[in-house]
C-alpha cells in the first residue's frame, strides 16, 4: 500500500513538472519562441 | 593558521587551474562528437548503445523535446531505484542480509540520488546492500552527472548557435558524457584509490577480535569504484555513514587531495568548454575567475575561523598557559587531516554541490557554519556539480547583464545574444525556486511536530540544521550538518520534495532559456555592447550574485548561525 502511494507521488511529481515545462513554452510563445505553441 | 595549511590549499587550487584548460577541451571535443583519443576505442560502444536504445544521433531536439527526455529518463530512474531498494533483501550481493530499505527511507535515497544530491537519511554499511550500492547508488551517481552536463551542454549551444530550432540530442549527450568524460575518469580514480588502501571487495564484513578480546565487525564492500564516482559526480553519498572522512574512503593526504581535484574538475573544466563553444575562452575564465574569487573567500574564511577556535574556550586559563596559540576548533575533525585540510574539504564540498565531508559540519563553528550555508545558498554557482554549477552562473550572468541594461540603457546582450524578457522570466522562475523550497520548507519544519522532533540541539543551533538540511536538499549538495534525526517519514517525504525541485523545476526554465537563445541570431559585438571578459563585469557578477543571495537568506541567517556567533562571543553555547 505504502509502495502504491510512493510511486504515486512520484509519477504525480513528474507530471507537474512536465507541466511545467508545457507552461514555460507557452511563456515564450508570445515572443515566437515557444516550441509547442 | 600555519604556511603548511595555506600551502594545502594553494596546492589544491594549482592543480585544479591547471587540468581547468585541457579538461575544458576535452569535454567540448567530446559533444561536439569530434575525434578523441578515446573515440577508436568507445565509438563501437557508443553506437551499440544508440542502436540498442533505438536513439537516431543525428536527430536534434527542441528545449521541451530535450526536457521531456530529461524528465522521463529521471522519472524511471527514481522509480528504478526505489524498486531495487524496496526488494534487497531477495536480490542477489546482499551477505550481512540486511532487509529492506522502508519506503519513505526507499523514496528519499532514490530521489537523492537521481537528483545528483546524495542526502542520505540512512547510514550506508548498515542499510544498503552491495547491490543496492553498485547497481543503485553508483549508477544513478553516473547518470545524474551526465544528465547535468548534458543540460549545460545543451544551455551552452543555446549561446553558440544562430537561428537554430534545435539545442542537440538528450540522449547522445548523456551518453557521450557517460562513455567518454565520467567512465574513463573513473575508472583511473578507483584504481589510484585502491592502491592507496580503499577497499573493492565483495567479501562479507570482517570479523575479528580486539585485543581485548572482545568481537568486533569492520565493515568493507565494493568502495573503490563507488568513491570515484560519488567524487566525480558531484554526488558526494558515501559507502560508510562517516562518508569521506572514513579511513576505507579516504585513507591518506593524497586521497584527501585527489578526491577534493576530482569534485572540482568537471565543473571547473566546463567553464572552459563554454568558452570555446561559444568562440572565446576569454569569457570561460571570467566564469572561473568569478567562481575562484568566491571559493577564495570562503576556504578563507572557513580557515580563519576553524583556526582561531571556540571563543569560549580561548578564555579558560589552561590554553593560555600552555601557548601563545588559540586552540584551534579539532572537534569533529580527523587529526590526520587537521584543520586547514577539513576546512579545504569543506569548502570545497559545500561550494561544489558535492556533499562529501571529510569532517563533521555540525562541529564546525557557527561562523563556519554560516560560510557553509551561504555556499550553498549562491545556488551552486561555485563550481557546483558538473553542469548545474555551470548552467547556475550562466543563469546569474543573465541577470548581471540584464541589471547592467537597466543602469546603462543599453539593450542587455551577453556572448553575442539578446537577453530579452522571455529568457529573464525563465532565469528568473530558475532563480526562485530553489530559495522558494529551501525557505518554505524550512518554515514549516520549524513549526509542526514531526519537524520539532528530529532536533539534536535547542536555540539556534538547532534551527540551523533544519535550515542546513533544507538548503542542501535544495541546491542538490547532500552534506548534512548532523545532529537532525532526518530518517522520519516527514523529513524524508518533505527533503524529497525539496530536492525535485531543486533539480527538475529548475532545469526547465535552464533548457526554455537555451531554447529561446538557441533562436536567436548572434549579434555582432560593437561599441555599444557592454564587455562581459573585463574585470568590470567579473567585479559586477560577484555583485549580483552577493546581493541576489545575500537578500533572498540573509534573515535566515541571521536567526541561526549569526545570532548563534553573537551569543557565543558573550559565553553562550548550544
Amino acid at each position: 500500500m505504502f509502495d502504491l502511494i510512493m510511486l504515486a507521488l512520484v509519477i504525480g511529481c513528474f507530471a507537474l513538472a512536465m507541466a511545467y515545462a508545457t507552461l514555460c513554452d507557452h511563456l515564450l510563445a508570445p515572443a515566437g519562441e515557444g516550441m509547442t505553441s | 593558521m600555519t604556511v603548511p595549511g595555506w600551502l594545502q590549499i594553494a596546492l589544491f587550487a594549482a592543480v585544479v587551474g591547471l587540468i581547468t584548460r585541457p579538461l575544458g577541451g576535452y569535454l567540448a571535443r567530446v559533444y561536439a562528437g569530434e575525434r578523441t583519443l578515446l573515440r577508436p576505442l568507445l565509438g563501437p560502444v557508443e553506437l551499440a548503445v544508440y542502436r540498442a536504445g533505438g536513439i537516431k544521433p543525428d536527430a536534434e531536439q527542441t528545449w521541451y523535446r530535450y526536457a521531456v527526455g530529461f524528465l522521463v529518463f529521471h522519472a524511471f530512474g527514481i522509480i528504478a531505484l526505489y524498486l531495487l531498494l524496496r526488494l534487497q533483501s531477495v536480490l542477489p550481493l546482499n551477505p550481512q542480509n540486511l532487509p529492506d530499505v522502508s519506503p519513505d527511507l526507499a523514496l528519499n535515497t532514490a530521489v537523492s540520488f537521481v537528483t545528483n544530491t546524495s542526502w542520505q537519511s540512512y547510514g550506508g554499511e548498515t542499510t544498503l546492500s552491495y547491490e543496492s550500492q553498485m547497481a543503485g547508488i553508483t549508477v544513478q551517481s553516473f547518470l545524474s552527472a551526465a544528465s547535468g552536463m548534458a543540460v549545460a551542454i545543451a544551455f551552452i549551444r543555446g549561446f553558440a548557435r544562430r537561428r537554430a530550432a534545435a539545442v542537440g540530442n538528450f540522449w547522445v549527450d548523456l551518453t557521450r558524457g557517460t562513455l567518454y568524460v565520467l567512465l574513463p575518469i573513473c575508472i583511473v580514480a578507483a584504481l589510484f584509490l585502491v592502491a592507496e588502501g580503499v577497499p573493492q571487495t565483495l567479501a562479507p564484513s570482517a570479523e575479528v577480535t580486539t585485543l581485548e578480546g572482545a568481537p568486533q565487525i569492520i565493515a568493507r564492500g565494493p568502495v573503490a569504484t563507488q568513491e570515484a564516482i560519488k567524487l566525480l559526480s558531484g554526488d558526494g553519498g558515501g559507502f560508510f555513514n562517516a562518508n569521506s572522512s572514513h579511513p576505507f574512503e579516504n585513507p591518506t593526504p593524497l586521497t584527501n587531495l585527489l578526491e577534493m581535484v576530482l569534485i572540482f574538475g568537471l565543473g571547473a573544466a566546463l567553464t572552459n568548454c563554454f568558452g570555446r563553444m561559444v568562440g572565446s575562452e576569454r569569457q570561460g575564465w571570467v566564469l572561473f575567475g568569478v567562481m575562484a574569487i568566491l571559493f577564495g573567500l570562503g576556504v578563507g574564511g572557513l580557515y580563519a575561523s576553524e583556526a582561531s577556535g571556540n571563543p569560549v574556550l580561548a578564555t579558560l586559563d589552561a590554553q593560555t598557559t600552555n601557548s601563545q596559540q588559540p586552540i584551534a576548533n579539532m572537534e569533529g575533525k580527523e587529526a590526520r587531516f587537521g584543520i586547514a585540510a577539513s576546512a579545504l574539504f569543506a569548502d570545497v564540498s559545500t561550494t561544489s554541490s558535492d556533499g562529501a565531508v571529510n569532517a563533521m559540519h555540525d562541529s564546525f563553528l557557527p561562523l563556519s557554519g554560516g560560510i557553509l550555508l551561504a555556499n550553498m545558498m549562491v545556488d551552486e554557482v561555485i563550481i557546483g556539480a558538473p553542469g548545474s554549477g555551470l548552467f547556475g552562473m550562466l543563469l546569474f550572468c543573465i541577470v548581471a547583464v540584464f541589471l547592467a541594461g537597466l543602469m546603462i540603457g543599453r539593450t542587455p546582450e551577453y556572448v553575442g545574444k539578446k537577453i530579452g524578457s522571455s529568457q529573464v522570466k525563465m532565469t528568473i522562475l530558475a532563480l526562485i525556486a530553489v530559495p522558494a523550497a529551501t525557505l518554505g520548507l524550512t518554515a514549516i519544519a520549524c513549526v509542526v511536530e514531526p519537524g520539532l522532533a528530529g532536533l539534536g540541539n535547542a536555540g539556534p543551533h538547532g534551527y540551523s540544521e533544519v535550515l542546513y538540511a533544507y538548503t542542501s536538499a535544495a541546491a542538490t549538495n547532500g552534506s548534512a550538518f548532523a545532529g537532525l534525526n532526518a530518517n522520519s517519514p516527514f523529513y524524508n517525504l518533505t527533503l524529497a520534495l525539496a530536492m525535485f525541485v531543486g533539480r527538475f523545476l529548475v532545469i526547465v526554465p535552464v533548457l526554455a532559456v537555451a531554447g529561446s537563445l538557441a533562436a536567436q541570431p548572434i549579434i555582432p559585438r560593437s561599441n555599444g555592447t557592454l564587455p562581459t571578459d573585463r574585470a568590470l563585469f567579473v567585479s559586477f557578477l560577484l555583485g549580483v550574485i552577493v546581493i541576489v543571495g545575500g537578500l533572498t537568506y540573509l534573515p535566515a541567517l541571521a536567526l541561526g548561525p549569526i545570532i548563534e556567533s553573537l551569543q557565543a562571543l558573550s559565553g553562550t553555547l548550544y
